[in-house]
């Protein structure tokens, strides 16, 4: 329903618009030139290559740029009731980042006084003194300059912390989403068009991995294959006791790390996508119209590409929303194989009430979220025309 | 008379469920349909029309099975053709269908032309893309559809407009025979005419040779068909001109059928076929004898018998009976018109 409030103000943005455009290229400018200075941030870089994309769709295909620019629109509203979020909801975890941090420094000091002295002078220097609503609108403004504070525990900058531990995550995930997806797909439509034997064991093994709880079934490679057997080194992403980081020695021992979660999570994706994929095709291949097309004497070759074309479009967008979720997908691997990645780190950020740090790690699992979703918005607008046919009604 | 274009003996198809079990939807069905001539086949819901319609095409995929019986198309019994010169040079060629569900028959992410070369590319008849197009586009406007619609996504067209595409997409390559199961029955009642105009004038004018068109609303046929076969529970019971079986039906079920639809014209359409009591029997386990017996008001006890003979044939006008003609009139004549 909200999306047609705008819809309805229309006359009246059309009686202002000179008025519209100025202030639409005045933003412009104000992106381009912050964009291109040698100070801005990644998210400035971003936001330019966003508004020259939408420009240049608008131009070349009017329709879709309207549908677009609307989408946009309320992603970025979305962004800030995230942002918002983002924010609040760590804060409101009970607990006190600076009772944990003098834990230590407290243990010596007997005087109360001086105690509550040290502490409020801590809470002072980390800006904690003023209000949460100050306190959003001093992050947010720090924000935009591409400063995401400093890490309360750590006594690093948030943005440091969340680059170091994002390739790990991605090195994980990533592979395992686009080989789970891909296998798991090519499964399930061999298990719906061949049936019989194959679909036996394709689908109930599909239907263990997909529900069995992920952590457990994690907890249960890393006894087998990881303890039991002893295939492969269970804790941490690399081998500590190997000093020199260009050796060879080192690298053959970041592989054997990632193996195991990596597997693990290639098995738990393709279980999921076979399922979904192998309903998908059961379904479109009870489709009237594959009737009617075998019935005009349309090869079953040829029917076979419509149903699996028609099948793989719903999970082009699970693919591009698990890359969104990537991030906080990886959160239970992680934790279960020791793997020094975002998930961990928030995982600690929460424990140790790390406000700074926890609304980094979710700022950034929002922003691949709404990311993924808008990339999904696109892709369909231009693959489906059961969808593109529905935007144009819309707009 | 001439020779039949299509003519069908004892075809007999059945569909194995998952639990293994025969559902036998079409159970010894005979006729002949001649050129020019529409045949319409009405029966109850689920008495097995659209498995007959599907059976005609001449190939089976599961569950539909073919037990027994020949299909023979302008001298061709297309039972025993390989499924490769089936397909090529019969399917959607001599023979076509438009499905029952015409709403969902198009491939909802291909165009209109793509679908067109789609098919008529599968039937070697040495035509160019531009050619192909140019013939869809002809059907299109003969059927009063703008030529857009090539243009379009399926889920671009209206409903009335898919049903009238469906029925070009069929009719590309002028078939011999048309198979229409319920074209109309999602239609409001003017695209209902409209429709029915259309393949009657494609008749007329020898873009289909011959129709079997299938419905449970009997008003219909009456304007369309040349005979018509009465369905029951996977048999015709009664086969015979349009005229007769609509004002002189022979067989109780027909009898009945009628009865409760009988003229004036404006009663018609308000009475459905299933204001006779009962139900039909279970198509899983056929009762030996008439299957008519249970719900038949002039039912015997020999009716249950099993019997070899039970129907009884005429040259024009076949009804599945152990009564005559003569017997079952005189019955119906003594009949107060009260059950309707
Ligand atoms: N896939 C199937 N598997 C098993 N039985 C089926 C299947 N499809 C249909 N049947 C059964 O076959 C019988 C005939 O079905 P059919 O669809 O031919 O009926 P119909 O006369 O076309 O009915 P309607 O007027 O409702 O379209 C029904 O009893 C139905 O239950
Ligand atoms: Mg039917």
């Amino acid at each position: 329903m909200a999306e047609h409030a705008p819809m309805r103000l229309e006359p009246e943005a059309r009686r202002g618009k000179p008025l519209l455009y100025i202030m639409a290229a005045l933003a412009a400018g104000a992106v381009i030139l912050t964009a291109l200075s040698p100070y801005a941030s990644l998210g400035w870089r971003i936001a330019l290559a966003a508004l020259v994309m939408t420009v240049l769709l608008s131009y070349t295909l009017p329709a879709f740029g309207k549908y677009l620019r609307k989408r946009i629109f309320w992603y970025t509203a979305t962004f800030f009731v995230a942002l918002a979020l983002n924010f609040f909801l760590p804060r409101l975890i009970p607990g006190n980042p600076v009772d944990i941090i003098l834990q230590d420094l407290m243990m010596g000091i007997t005087d109360v006084s001086r105690a509550t002295a040290l502490k409020n002078q801590y809470i002072a220097q980390l800006g904690l003194d003023k209000s949460l609503v100050e306190q959003f609108f001093i992050y947010t403004g720090n924000l935009f300059k591409g400063e995401l504070g400093m890490s309360l525990y750590l006594a690093q900058p948030v943005a440091k912390v969340l680059a170091s531990k994002i390739p790990w995550s991605v090195a994980i995930m990533m592979p395992a989403i686009l080989v789970g997806w891909l296998v798991g797909n090519m499964l399930g439509a061999q298990a719906a068009y061949k049936k019989g034997v194959y679909d036996k064991v394709i689908f109930p093994l599909s239907l263990f991995l997909s529900s069995i709880p992920s952590f457990i079934f994690s907890m249960l490679m890393l006894l087998w294959l990881g303890v039991s057997w002893n295939w492969f080194p269970v804790l941490g992403g690399f081998d500590a006791q190997i000093i020199n980081k260009q050796s060879l020695v080192y690298y053959r021992s970041l592989v054997a790390h990632w193996a195991l979660p990596f597997i693990s999570q290639t098995l738990i994706i393709i279980g999921g996508q076979a399922i979904g994929m192998r309903s998908m095709a059961l379904y479109e291949l009870n489709a009237d119209y594959v009737l009617f097309a075998k019935l005009q004497g349309i090869r079953d070759r040829k029917i076979t590409r419509y149903v699996f074309r028609n099948a793989v479009l719903p999970q082009v967008s699970g693919l591009a929303l698990s890359l969104g979720g990537m991030v906080a997908g990886s959160t239970l691997i992680e934790i279960v194989f020791s793997y020094p990645g975002l998930g961990q780190q928030l995982m600690m950020a929460i424990r140790n009430v790390d406000y700074p740090l926890i609304s980094g790690c979710t700022l950034v699992i929002s922003i691949t979220m709404l990311v993924a979703n808008l990339l999904i918005d696109i892709v369909y607008g231009l693959i489906d025309p059961r969808v593109r046919s529905a935007q144009t009604e819309e707009s | 008379m001439a020779e039949p274009i299509l003519s069908v003996r004892d075809l007999k198809t059945y569909y194995r469920t998952r639990l293994k079990e025969n559902v036998y939807a079409v159970d010894g069905v005979s006729f002949d349909l001649h050129d020019g001539h529409v045949l319409g086949i009405a029966g109850e819901s689920g008495c097995g029309k659209s498995t007959l319609s599907l059976s005609l095409m001449g190939f089976y995929f599961p569950p539909l099975h073919y037990g027994s019986g020949s299909i023979v198309l302008n001298g061709t019994d297309i039972m025993t053709l390989p499924y490769e010169t089936l397909r090529r040079d019969f399917l959607g060629k001599q023979i076509a269908y438009i499905p029952q569900a015409a709403m969902n028959a198009l491939n909802p992410t291909r165009r209109i032309s793509r679908y067109v070369v789609d098919v008529l590319s599968e039937h070697d008849i040495g035509t160019t893309e531009k050619q192909m197009l140019a013939l869809a586009e002809e059907k299109l406007t003969f059927l009063g559809l703008p030529p857009r619609v090539l243009n379009a996504y399926p889920g671009e067209l209206s409903g009335g407009m898919k049903q009238r595409t469906v029925i070009a997409l069929a009719t590309l390559l002028n078939p011999t025979v048309l198979i229409a199961d319920e074209p109309t029955s999602a239609l409001d009642v003017s695209s209902q005419k409209v429709v029915m105009a259309m393949l009657h004038r494609m008749l007329k004018q020898g873009l289909v040779k011959s129709m079997i068109f299938i419905t449970h609303e009997l008003p219909l046929l009456r304007h369309v068909a040349d005979e018509i076969a009465v369905m029951y529970a996977g048999e015709f019971v009664e086969v015979g001109p349009a005229t007769d079986v609509i004002f002189s039906p022979i067989h109780p079920y027909s009898h009945a059928l009628m009865g409760s639809i009988i003229v004036p014209e404006e009663g018609m359409k308000a009475r459905s076929l299933s204001s006779i009591p009962g139900a039909p029997p279970n198509l899983k386990n056929v009762p030996p004898g008439c299957r008519f017996a249970e719900r038949c008001a002039y039912v015997v006890p020999e009716c249950r018998m099993p019997d070899p003979v039970l129907a009884a044939m005429m040259e024009e006008h076949q009804y599945r009976c152990r009564f005559d003609e003569q017997e079952l009139r005189g019955k119906y004549a003594l009949e107060v018109p009260a059950h309707v």
